[in-house]
């Protein structure tokens, strides 16, 4: 059996590893890394794919949306609700002071820089769990012209924030981008 | 680190309660083996971990796979899962590197005579899984759903409802009855239960193969660890090196290109041919008499395989000559040769080729081999 | 007006793509994705992204395609989403996550189109074709007048890059048909040929990324094959 020398002293006396295991070290991390390379793709194959993808960020079109109007969508189980706001109705909302509001919130909060006149909010009242209305200009939208909740009477203005009755706070907003200005995809 | 007979346990308390874990470790560390094993010898452990993979990769697949939707399915897996192009392809190429490696095996079984006694065992239990990995290959094919694939299945379907009998109720078992909506998921349940099985016979061949090795008798003894982990895993980098360019350069190389385009029931291609792997047993349709020609014709080729031990005649303990060796590699040439005509496709030229090249594949094992071997040496 | 807009934002994703000089590769074409190392052509694929978006995609669907793939042929986010926008699906303008438009309901009104001959899906027909994109090319620049020995079917035309001659597409590209944003001449063949590099493309979009990973797993495992077969020789060395 061959008695192998394998450390080697240097002059103060500290042990080197000898250069047959340097080699197996790094032989061996590289055979790691090469296995962990190979292992990757097979986790991520599991990862959703794109069509999972496509619902759980769904895109939709929101050019068609007429002014006053709003699109109500369905989103993670919650409607989402869509609106385009008139001039008139920015013009009444925009300088309002938020400390004056229950939950206070200024316009640039509720909006997107460069795309102003949409409104993206999720359409449950925050105080009793109920869907608000207020989508068609022909429904019951209460005095500022926004949401009503009809179930314990709270009331929203344009930009989905909470201006009278029991409920809290603002109406959610979900998150979302615009990819340009007729298209919004969320998550 | 000293090269010492054995390394003391890495934990004592999980090898107390798991003792085989210390026989493992005594089987890895042991000096029993000859220290000159051929490269060649890694093929069995290479397999094995290409099974493995095989199996991963399948499973990964069969997460995405819709057996209703077929080609479909697997567009789907290709282009929007992540990495699904890439699992695809490692399932597809994996294929050609476990058969080319089997193929490289079984040559070099026959040619050294490893199959005669006291490795009858072994080699039934080798020719059990190379005959299930075809069954398996050939079954994967047909999930692809591909121009080709469909009409094999439609032909196997076919020939399976002619048959009379209990080889007729053997197939109305298997297939379910004639092609329809639900034969590929059940054909993709089999390849899944069946690519599973040959695991069991991989424990089994291995186990047989342990007993007929006896600890080697030259005076220099090495262990299995470190110097054979150190020549398994070069074997294996190679391994991975030659699947690493197939895969991401020719990942359908050997493969019917036919079969890339979906499955169209009403036009049969120009040639129903498998990929490379089952040429040499798959014989061209109408070369032997319908409907069970070929059926039979495939059964009795690899049943003359599993009869190869008692058809050599020689004295297991000989080392045996020269002219055997020879006919070994015309087999080999003949087998090679077959695949090809199988591949050209249906002519009358083929078909005559077919039955010459199966005859002398017959010839070999069945007349050349015991006379040859039967005056070798007594 | 909605027409001069789907141009207009066509050809303009196309400048906004950069400008590229097609060579003359028509004689006999060349694919730049042929052989082992070869990638596509950007500038190809969008040229025959936009012939085919013209010419092809009103009878031809291709099933296995979303809008958000066309990523890969170098457009923004912003520029496929404006492309999917100017498709009009039954449900309203098409998104990224669509599918490329089915031209018809089913197979039965495709059929009905065209006398039973129901224009196949182009997702994969480049891989289904021997011969792949010179398939395509040979089959779109092969319209001609028919031999005197040849009597065409009814509503056929005759095609020498087709097999049997008789194709049942009446002839689909000609001269300045569309008119590319990166100033190349529009010709026939020049559309062809583009487009044939986009169905290919449509076939193995992973190509390109294949071709990557697998150049550098190569040279890994070159490099790991050679430090273990040093470290296999260093161990051996001790044995006595």
């Amino acid at each position: 059996m061959a008695e192998a020398a394998d450390t080697e002293t240097m002059g103060h006396g500290v042990a080197v590893p000898a250069r047959r295991d340097f080699l197996k070290i790094l032989t061996i991390a590289s055979g790691a890394i090469g296995a962990g390379a190979l292992v990757w793709p097979f986790i991520d194959a599991l990862n959703p794919d794109a069509d999972e993808d496509a619902v759980a960020r769904p895109i939709v079109n929101v050019g068609g949306i007429a002014e006053n109007t709003a699109l109500s969508v369905n989103w993670n189980g919650q409607p989402i609700f869509i609106r385009k706001l008139t001039a008139q109705q920015i013009a009444d909302n925009q300088f309002i002071v938020p400390d004056t509001l229950p939950d206070p919130a200024s316009y640039a909060d509720r909006v997107k820089p460069g795309y102003e006149t949409f409104v993206v909010v999720v359409g449950l009242n925050t105080g009793v769990p109920c869907e608000v209305i207020g989508n068609d200009p022909a429904d019951a939208r209460g005095p500022f012209d926004g949401w009503q909740c009809p179930c314990d009477g709270s009331v929203y203005d344009p930009l989905g924030r909470v201006r009278g009755g029991p409920a809290p706070r603002n109406l959610a907003i979900p998150r979302f981008t615009f990819l340009d200005d007729s298209q919004i995809q969320f998550g | 680190m000293s090269s010492k007979i054995s390394k003391p346990a890495a934990s004592p308390w999980v090898e107390t309660r798991l003792p085989f874990l210390a026989s493992w470790r005594a089987h890895f560390t042991a000096p029993v083996l000859a220290p000159d094993a051929p490269y060649l010898g890694t093929l069995p452990t290479l397999i094995t971990a290409a099974l493995v993979f095989m199996a991963v990769s399948g499973f990964v697949l069969s997460i995405h796979y819709d057996p209703g939707q077929g080609f479909a399915s697997l567009q789907f897996i290709d282009r929007d899962v992540n990495n699904g192009w890439l699992i695809h392809a490692f399932h597809e190429t994996g294929t050609t590197m476990i058969f080319g490696a089997v193929y490289l095996s079984l040559f070099r079984i026959i040619y050294t005579r490893a199959y005669r006694a006291p490795g009858e065992m072994v080699w039934v239990l080798g020719v059990a899984q190379f005959a299930l990995l075809l069954l398996v290959a050939w079954l994967g094919e047909l999930l692809t759903d591909g121009a080709v694939s469909y009409w094999s299945l439609a032909g196997a379907t076919q020939a399976a409802g002619n048959f009379a009998g209990l080889p007729g109720a053997l197939g109305a078992w298997f297939f379910g009855g004639p092609d329809g909506p639900g034969t590929l998921a059940r054909m993709a349940v089999f390849h899944a239960m069946l690519a599973l099985a040959i695991f069991g016979i991989v424990a089994l061949h291995y186990a047989a193969r342990r007993a007929i090795t006896p600890p080697a008798a030259g005076r220099v003894r090495v262990s299995f660890h470190p110097y054979y982990t150190a020549q398994y895993f070069v074997a294996f980098v190679i391994f991975a090196l030659i699947f690493a360019v197939l895969v991401f350069f020719a990942p359908h190389l050997g493969e019917n290109r036919l079969n890339l385009a979906p499955a169209n029931p009403l036009a049969v291609p120009v040639a129903v041919t498998p990929s490379w792997y089952l040429l040499p047993i798959i014989d061209v349709a109408g070369a032997f008499p319908a409907p069970w020609g070929g059926t039979a014709a495939v059964i009795a080729r690899l049943a003359v395989l599993f009869a190869l031990p008692w058809l050599d005649r020689s004295n297991p303990a000989k080392p045996g000559g020269g002219l055997y060796r020879v006919l070994v590699v015309v087999l080999a040439v003949d087998l090679v040769l077959l695949g090809l005509v199988a591949g050209a496709g249906p002519s009358t030229a083929t078909t005559v080729l077919t039955v010459v090249f199966t005859a002398y594949y017959f010839l070999h094992f069945l007349v050349l081999t015991p006379l040859v071997t039967a005056m070798e040496a007594k | 007006m909605m027409r001069r807009f789907c141009a207009a934002a066509l050809a303009g994703a196309l400048l906004l793509a950069g400008a590229a000089r097609a060579e003359d590769t028509l004689n006999p074409p060349h694919w730049q994705s042929e052989g082992l190392l070869g990638s596509y052509d950007k500038a190809a694929l969008q040229r025959g992204f936009l012939v085919y978006q013209t010419v092809c995609a009103s009878c031809h669907s291709a099933n296995a395609l979303h809008y958000r793939d066309l990523e890969g042929l170098g457009f923004s986010p912003a520029q496929v989403a404006a492309i999917a926008s100017n498709v009009k699906l039954a449900s309203g303008p098409a998104t990224l996550d669509d599918v490329f438009k089915t031209p018809y309901p089913d197979s039965a009104a495709a059929a009905a189109s065209f006398g039973g001959a129901v224009p196949p899906d182009l997702s994969d027909i480049v891989a289904a074709r021997p011969g792949g994109p010179d398939y395509v090319y040979g089959l779109l620049t092969g319209y001609g007048t028919a031999p005197a020995d040849v009597t065409l079917l009814p509503s056929h035309y005759y095609d020498a890059g087709y097999p049997g001659g008789q194709i049942a597409m009446p002839p689909p590209l000609k001269d300045g048909q569309v008119s590319y944003a990166d100033g190349t001449q529009a010709t026939a063949a020049q559309e062809a040929a583009d487009v044939a590099a986009f169905l290919a493309w449509a076939s193995a979009p992973n190509l390109d990324a294949a071709r990557e990973i697998g150049l550098r797993a190569v040279l890994f495992l070159v490099f790991l094959a050679f430090l273990a077969i040093a470290t296999k020789r260093k161990i051996w060395r001790e044995t006595a």
